[in-house]
């Protein structure tokens, strides 16, 4: 029986509808802002690559680059690494296995929103839970989110508490769709635990490893939230990422442009990093 | 053709029906108002739907309340969009040039009689001579101290003269001999500490001037000596312990004292409220200033205007006439303690502006009140200084973050020139 050629188009059209119109047409609407001014009135005026070219000479772009790829640098692998730690955890089978797996998942029903005003609350530092805990335990107050030296860390903390086990089941359904017979086939040819490791699981988990770190690193540079609500940029700049400068570009300072011009420059460099990570993470033989 | 007796009776129901539903059509009209959260639903309700539904029974309100903390960005986002939403939304004093030169606000020339108002509010409400915000409630703030606190710590109270208002040196020292770590007693605190509104006349009681007389240049102003004296000495009731670091919200300020563990706090007047309800014994005095400076004091406050996108002007426009009306007014200001923009309210409500604080609040604005800049650029000017006043709260050195916020601020107001 042969298949009419647009019928799987048909079936992917409604997908590819929503791609087109919440995905690209926005990339597509920054693209074209980010070559133009808008007057404070709203007129709006082709600048070529302006934007791009003053953003080159900002300090407090560069500033904000510097943050964000240093969250990202910690990030991403803390956030893979402690998901992976995770799925490993909750593989084995035991008692109360369930509960474990769904206590790891429940920090992932909490929008980061929420997960930020949460955290802002549990880790004030005048008045907040953890700090009269640590005092209680005799030990100094903690300034958190409030010190220059702890803010970007504990962003990094609060999000990985939300991101780890999201990314768990992923990885999860990774290790549990290896087949027994290959762990089987390598204990009986007396590897141990850890060459079972990196031998078998790891080549084996490639592909949801890529999903994953990619899926992690397009979040994650595109974080937002916890600056915005918590930490306004600050201590001291320290948690200005680029998504917040580009919000306060459009919003407080009313530079659609530049605004624009910085959400493009994060989707390049998104697609650049991704681009390397799926040429590192490629299974062998794959094209 | 002939009418029947049958078709005469049927055409009237029918336009009896047309009349009945056309009015219902008017009573539908629906005005979206953006207002301020920290207004609960008594203040709102007593203050402003009922005192205008009793004028403007036509129209509905739905009014939206957002946290002050979040009111000027998330007005900006739904402004940004130039469409009708909102109808009227509510203007912090000095945004009204901000919002006028972007389009977003219409001319309330003609609509508001402008000799009622108190004069300084006017220029506040105005954008190139032309008035563009209705103002309801000023603002002013004092220095509230709790009385059981001083007492233990046999300390005199501050007195209510405003010839003899404590200076910041004797406040720090007195909030260093108040605040208990042990009892979690902090000795002193602003309820806007990173804010322009309250942390600007520390610097101007030093003599400091925070922006050009053009509106549209920081450097040399924002981070002149005055200013940098003063945030440097502001520094130090966090880094002794006086002051708790990093509660920017109005809300938690007013609660650690109505609660017993803040001693002194300068804060707004509309806090008088919340004390009274709480069981705490509380005094009031003028706020401190600077025993080398003069007393500087806060003016300002809460104004609405008229999306100039609105489907419903002319229904807007009568939200305005209400809204001035005094009787509207008054019914807000005693729903929640602020002094008046309507010089004629003094003496309409001399029943309820009495007492100690209203008696220092209405000295400061004939002698101290100081305005806060009026630029176009007021928005980004806040925004900047702001953040900066915050990393200085956590120890930023002062200079430097001054110096930075300033050229910040120049960058942004350039676009205004």
């Amino acid at each position: 029986m042969s298949t009419k050629w647009w019928i799987p188009y048909a079936f992917i059209s409604l997908a590819m509808l929503g791609l087109v119109i919440f995905r690209f047409a926005p990339i597509g609407v920054a693209i074209i802002g980010s070559l133009q001014t808008v007057s404070l009135t709203g007129e709006r005026s082709f600048v070529g690559l302006n934007n791009f070219t003053d953003l080159l000479g900002d300090p407090i772009f560069w500033q904000s680059m510097r943050v964000t790829l240093l969250f990202n640098l910690v990030i991403n692998p803390l956030q893979v690494v402690s998901a992976f730690a995770l799925a490993m955890l909750v593989l084995q089978q035991g008692p109360f296995i369930s509960f474990f797996r769904a206590g790891f998942m429940a920090p992932m029903t909490v929008s980061i929103a929420m997960t930020a005003v949460i955290w802002g609350i549990l880790l004030e530092p005048t008045m907040g839970p953890v700090n009269g805990f640590l005092r209680w335990l005799g030990m100094a107050p903690q300034p958190f989110f409030r010190g220059s030296e702890q803010a970007l860390w504990s962003i990094i903390g609060i999000a990985t508490w939300k991101g780890a086990g999201y990314w768990m089941i992923f990885l999860l359904a990774g290790l549990m769709a290896i087949p027994k017979e290959v762990h089987e086939a390598a204990r009986v040819d007396g590897a141990k635990g850890w060459q079972r490791f990196f031998h078998v699981t790891l080549p084996m988990m490639k592909r949801p490893l890529a999903f994953v770190l990619v899926a992690d690193t397009a979040i994650n540079f595109l974080m937002f939230a916890p600056p915005y609500i918590i930490t306004q940029g600050g201590p001291n700049g320290t948690t200005h990422l680029l998504m917040y400068e580009a919000y306060q570009s459009a919003f407080a300072y009313f530079d659609y442009g530049r605004s624009m011009a910085i959400s493009v420059v994060v989707l390049v460099m998104i697609l650049l990093i991704v681009v390397l990570e799926l040429r590192i993470l490629r299974p062998k033989g794959a094209r | 053709m002939k009418l029947s007796r049958r078709d005469i009776v049927k055409l009237s129901a029918a336009g009896a029906a047309a009349v009945a539903f056309g009015g219902q059509a008017k009573a539908d009209t629906t005005l979206k108002v953006i207002s301020l959260g920290s207004w609960n639903e008594t203040v709102t309700s007593e203050g402003l739907v009922k005192p205008i539904k009793a004028l403007l029974p036509s129209v509905q309100l739905d009014i939206e309340r957002l946290p002050f903390n979040q009111l000027m960005q998330a007005l900006d986002v739904r402004l940004g969009a130039r469409n009708a939403d909102p109808d009227v939304y509510i203007v912090d004093g000095p945004l009204t040039a901000s919002y006028a030169s972007r389009g977003h606000l219409l001319e309330l020339d003609g609509i508001v009689d402008k000799s009622a108002i108190a004069p300084s509010a006017v220029i506040a409400s105005s954008y190139k001579g032309k008035l563009y915000s209705a103002p309801l409630a000023n603002t002013a703030t004092v220095l509230f101290y709790n009385k059981a606190l001083f007492r233990k710590a046999n300390i005199a109270f501050p007195e209510t003269d405003p010839g003899k208002r404590l200076t910041w040196e004797k406040t720090h020292e007195f909030g260093k001999a108040l605040a208990s770590k042990a009892e979690g007693v902090w000795g002193f605190a602003w309820d806007q500490s990173e804010r322009p509104y309250e942390m600007l006349p520390l610097g101007q009681s030093l003599g400091g001037v925070a922006l050009a007389p053009d509106g549209l240049k920081a450097s040399g102003f924002l981070d002149s000596e005055p200013f940098i004296d003063a945030w440097t000495f502001m520094q130090k009731f966090y880094s002794d312990g006086v002051s708790p670091r990093g509660l920017f919200d109005i809300p938690v300020v007013w609660e650690l004292f109505s609660s017993g563990k803040l001693a002194m706090m300068v804060g707004l007047t509309a806090a008088w409220d919340t004390f009274a309800k709480s069981n705490v014994e509380f005094g009031v005095a003028p706020i401190p200033c600077f025993s080398s400076g003069k007393p500087v004091s806060t003016t300002g406050g809460w104004t609405f205007g008229i999306n100039p996108r609105s489907a419903h002007l002319d229904q807007a426009k009568d939200f305005i006439r209400a809204l001035m009306n005094p009787a509207t007014q008054e019914a807000f200001l005693r729903a929640r303690p602020y002094p008046p923009f309507l010089t004629d309210m003094w003496a309409r409500m001399a029943d309820y502006y009495t007492g100690d604080m209203w008696k220092i609040v209405r000295h400061e604005y004939e002698t101290t009140a100081v305005p806060r800049p009026t630029t176009p650029g007021y928005r980004e000017y806040e925004e900047l200084l702001r953040l900066a006043l915050r990393d200085i709260q956590m120890g930023a050195d002062p200079k430097t973050s001054l110096t930075a916020a300033a050229q910040k601020v120049d960058r942004e107001l350039r676009k205004y020139r």
